[in-house]
C-alpha cells in the first residue's frame, strides 16, 4: 500500500512559519533521526519530541501542532490508544501513524481510533514529506485493502445501528472503486467528479469510521481483549 | 431284618429313621433306658459302622451282572455318615474301531452325579433301580475319564457302574466299578476334567457284589433317559476362534493406544511449531526489522550532512535503498513465518499489496478484484507460500512482456480451493511456439502441480494473456489436521520448514 503517493502537487505553504510537527516515538535513536529528518525539510520543524503516550497526552495540546506522527507501539499507553486520547483534546489534529510493518490488522484499529494515514518507517524523505501535505491539505489517503475492511465493517452493522453513521451511496461508491485498485484521480474521472470532492468523500467517511468504531473495536481493542482476525 | 427296616427315598435330605433301632436292642440289652446313653452309643455306632465283606456272586447274580455288564459296589474304607465320595477312572477306545454302541449303566446308594470328560452325563438317588445311558456318540477313538460324584446318606454305601461299550469289529469292551477305580480326595480342584490321576489318590474298595444283602438281585426298574448327543461344537465356541478374536482385540486396542499417543504427540508438535514460527516472526521483526529501520533512518540523516554534490551522498542514498530493499523482504519472510499469518484472508490482502506495490513501480495500473468477506479459513504455509511465488512469476511475466497498460488480478474461493487470475489485455503469445522460452512457465506449473494445484494460460498473439492458478486450501500431505496418512508421517513438521525454505 502507498497510499502516499502524491496525486497531485500539494498546495505550497508559505515557508515564513513552518509546519509544526510533534512526534511521538519511545526509542531515542529513532526518535532524534526522524527529527533530524523533519528538522531538513524547510517548510517544516519538528517542535516536540514525546517519549511516551503518557508524554505526549501532557504536552501536545497546549502546544497545537499541525501535524502528529505517532509510533503504533509504544511501551504502556499504546499509539492507538494514545490517538484516541488526543483525538478528544486535537480533534482537528492530524494524526498519522508511523508503523515498522505493513500490518492491516494494526493500521485498520489505527485508523478506526482515529488515525488520519499511516507511514512505513522505511519510506523514503519525499513520500513522508509529500504524505504530510497530503494530511495537512485533508486528504484521506486510503489503500484498496483498507477501503475494503472498511467497507467490510460497515456491512456488518453493529448493535444500536445509528443511519447518521452510514454510508452514502456516493461514498461507498468510491471506496468500491479503492477496493478495485483505482486510484483517487481515476475515481474522480470515472464518477465525473473532481479530485477534491473524492478526498472530501474519503474524509468522511474516515469520520464515520471515528465515530463508528468508538463503542465497538477500539473498544475492545483498549480492553485487551484480542482483535477479531489478528 | 436290616432290609425291612430300610425305608429308603429317592431324596437325600432322608434321615434314616430306623437309626434307633439298633441302638435300642443295645439299650435293652443293657437294660439301660436314658437319652444321653442313646445319643453317646448312636455315636460310636456311627464311627464303627463296618464295611460288609464281599461275597461270592450267587447263580441269578451272576447271570444279570452277564446281561448287563455290572461291576461290583464300591466305596472308600473311610467310611462316613453323610459321606461323599468321588471317584476316577480312565480308559482307552481303540481309535481304529469305531463305537457302535455304547451303554453305561449305573446306581449309587444313595445318589450320584455321572461325568464323562468332564461332561456331566447325569445324577440319580434311586439305589433300588438303574439307570442307563447311551454314550454312543460320546466315545470316540482315545482316552477317556469317568467321574462320580457319590453320596452317602448313612448306613450302607456304594456305587454300582457298568458299561459295555460293542465296537464295529465285534468286539466287547467293558469298563465295570471295581477296585481299578480311585478314589479322590476332596482337596483335589478340577478333578472331572483331569486327565492323569495324582500319585495320592487310593483306589476304591469293593464294598459288595450285585445281589449281596441288602442290595437288589434285580433292579426294580431300569431307566432309559434319551441318547445323548455330543455337544455342538460352534466354532465361535472353540478355543483357537476365541483366542484368535482376542488377539484381534488387543491388537486393535494397542494399535489404537498407539495412534492415540501418536496423534497427541504429533498435536503437541504442530502447536509447537506454529507457536515457535510466530516467535521466529516476532523476533524477526523486532530486532532484525527494528534495527533495519534504523538503519534506514540514520543513514537518511547522515546522507543530508553531505553537500548533494558530494559522492558520500549518492552512496548513502545507494545504501538507502538496499537497505530499504532488505527490510521490505525481510517483510516478506515475516509475513510467510508467521503461523498468525495462515489464512486465506491475509494471503488475499498480501497478494493485492504485493501486485499494486509491484505494478505501480512498473507504472502499470493495477486493479483489483477481490470476493467480498473472504473467509479465515486456514491455508497452509506450504501452498500458500508456492502460490504467492506462481502469480509473482506471473505478474512479472506480464509486467515484462504484455505491455499491457493495466492488469488484473482477481482472486475468490471456489470451494476448497482458491483460485486466482493474472488477466492483461496486452500482447499475448501463442503458447504452443513458447518453446525453450516457456522454461519459467514450465516451472511454475510443476512446482504448482507438486502442492496439489493446477494452472491454465490461455493466450493467443494479439489476444492478451490470462494466467488462472487453482490451488488446494491445503497440501493433501501437509495437512495439518486428523488424517490417518499424517499419522504415519514420520515428521511433518520438517516437510513444512523444507518447503519454506527450498524455494
Amino acid at each position: 500500500m502507498t497510499p502516499h503517493r502524491a496525486e497531485t502537487k500539494a498546495p505550497q505553504f508559505s515557508t515564513e512559519s513552518p509546519l509544526k510537527i510533534a512526534l511521538v516515538e519511545d526509542k531515542r535513536d529513532v526518535r532524534e533521526s526522524w527529527a533530524k529528518l523533519i528538522n531538513s525539510f524547510p517548510d517544516f520543524i519538528c517542535m516536540c519530541k514525546c517519549a511516551s503516550g503518557e508524554d505526549a497526552l501532557r504536552m501536545l495540546p497546549p502546544l497545537q501542532p499541525d501535524v502528529i506522527l505517532m509510533d503504533i507501539f509504544l511501551p504502556r499507553m499504546s499509539g492507538i490508544e494514545c490517538t484516541t486520547r488526543l483525538k478528544n483534546e486535537l480533534p482537528r489534529t492530524p494524526i498519522v501513524m508511523l508503523t515498522a510493518s505493513d500490518d492491516d490488522d494494526l493500521v485498520f484499529v489505527a485508523l478506526q481510533a482515529g488515525a488520519d494515514g499511516y507511514l512505513l518507517k522505511r519510506t523514503t524523505p519525499a513520500d513522508l514529506r509529500s504524505a504530510l501535505l497530503d494530511v495537512l491539505t485533508g486528504g484521506a489517503p486510503m489503500s484498496s485493502e483498507i477501503a475494503r475492511r472498511v467497507v467490510e465493517s460497515f456491512r456488518q452493522k453493529p448493535r444500536g445501528h445509528d443511519d447518521t453513521i452510514s454510508l452514502t451511496a456516493r461514498e461507498e461508491e468510491t471506496l468500491m472503486l479503492l477496493t478495485k485498485g483505482y486510484s483517487n484521480k481515476e475515481i474522480a474521472d470515472r464518477l465525473g467528479l473532481s479530485i477534491e470532492t473524492v478526498r472530501s468523500h474519503l474524509k468522511r467517511i474516515y469520520e464515520k469510521m471515528h465515530v463508528q468504531s468508538r463503542a465497538g473495536a477500539v473498544a475492545r481493542y483498549m480492553s485487551g481483549k484480542p482483535i477479531e482476525n489478528g | 431284618m436290616w432290609q425291612s427296616a430300610r425305608q429308603r427315598t429317592v431324596f437325600f435330605n432322608r434321615i434314616p429313621r430306623r437309626r434307633s433301632a439298633r441302638g435300642n436292642r443295645f439299650l435293652r440289652a443293657f437294660g439301660v433306658s436314658c437319652l444321653v446313653g442313646f445319643l453317646f452309643s448312636s455315636v460310636v455306632f456311627a464311627e464303627t459302622y463296618p464295611l460288609s465283606k464281599p461275597q461270592k456272586l450267587t447263580p441269578q447274580a451272576e447271570k444279570v451282572v452277564e446281561q448287563l455288564g455290572l461291576g461290583s459296589w464300591i466305596w472308600t474304607t473311610n467310611f462316613q455318615e453323610k459321606q461323599t465320595c468321588r471317584f476316577w477312572k480312565s480308559f482307552e477306545v481303540p481309535a481304529n474301531d469305531p463305537v457302535r454302541r455304547a451303554l453305561l449303566r449305573i446306581t449309587a446308594d444313595n445318589s450320584y452325579h455321572l461325568f464323562l470328560d468332564g461332561r456331566e452325563i447325569g445324577e440319580g438317588s434311586n439305589w433300588k433301580a438303574l439307570t442307563e445311558y447311551d454314550l454312543t456318540f460320546l466315545l470316540t477313538g482315545g482316552r477317556h475319564v469317568l467321574a462320580i460324584d457319590g453320596f452317602n446318606d448313612g448306613r450302607e454305601a456304594g456305587v454300582l457302574l457298568g458299561m459295555r461299550i460293542t465296537l464295529a469289529s465285534g468286539k466287547q469292551l467293558d469298563v465295570v466299578s471295581d477296585d481299578s477305580w480311585l478314589i479322590v480326595p476332596n482337596t483335589a480342584h478340577r478333578w472331572l476334567s483331569r486327565n492323569r490321576p495324582d500319585a495320592d489318590w487310593q483306589p476304591a474298595t469293593v464294598v459288595g457284589v450285585v445281589g449281596q444283602n441288602p442290595w437288589w438281585v434285580n433292579p426294580v426298574n431300569i431307566m432309559t433317559p434319551p441318547t445323548l448327543q455330543p455337544y455342538e461344537q460352534h466354532f465361535w465356541k472353540t478355543t483357537w476362534f476365541l483366542g484368535a478374536v482376542l488377539s484381534v482385540c488387543i491388537v486393535a486396542l494397542a494399535l489404537s493406544l498407539w495412534l492415540a499417543a501418536k496423534l497427541a504427540l504429533q498435536t503437541r508438535a504442530q502447536k509447537l511449531l506454529e507457536v515457535e514460527r510466530a516467535r521466529i516472526a516476532r523476533d524477526i521483526h523486532d530486532d532484525l526489522g527494528a534495527a533495519l529501520t534504523q538503519l534506514v533512518l540514520q543513514s537518511e540523516v547522515a546522507q543530508t550532512e553531505f553537500p548533494e554534490t558530494s559522492t558520500a551522498r549518492g552512496h548513502f542514498s545507494q545504501f538507502c535503498s538496499r537497505a530499504r530493499a532488505a527490510s521490505q523482504a525481510l517483510d516478506e519472510v515475516v509475513w510467510a513465518v508467521n503461523s498468525k499469518r495462515d489464512t486465506l484472508r491475509d494471503f488475499s490482502s498480501y497478494l493485492c499489496k504485493y501486485a499494486q506495490t509491484f505494478l505501480s513501480d512498473a507504472a502499470i495500473r493495477c486493479r483489483l478484484d477481490v470476493q467480498a468477506g473472504m473467509p479465515a479459513s486456514v491455508f497452509d504455509l506450504s501452498v500458500r507460500r508456492g502460490l504467492l511465488l506462481a502469480v509473482k512469476e506471473a505478474l512479472n511475466n506480464a509486467a515484462k512482456h504484455s505491455g499491457a497498460g493495466e492488469i488484473l488480478l482477481r482472486i475468490n474461493k471456489d470451494g476448497g480451493n482458491v483460485v486466482v487470475v493474472v488477466e492483461d489485455q496486452g500482447n499475448g503469445f501463442d503458447p504452443d511456439a513458447l518453446g525453450g522460452a516457456g522454461n519459467g512457465l514450465q516451472n511454475m506449473m510443476q512446482r504448482l502441480q507438486e502442492l496439489g494445484g493446477t494452472c491454465h494460460i490461455t493466450s493467443g498473439i494479439g489476444a492478451g494473456c490470462r494466467v488462472e492458478f487453482r490451488m488446494p486450501l491445503a497440501h493433501p500431505a501437509s495437512r495439518g489436521g486428523f488424517s490417518l496418512r499424517n499419522l504415519f508421517r514420520r515428521q511433518n513438521g520438517a516437510h513444512q520448514w523444507q518447503n519454506l525454505n527450498g524455494q
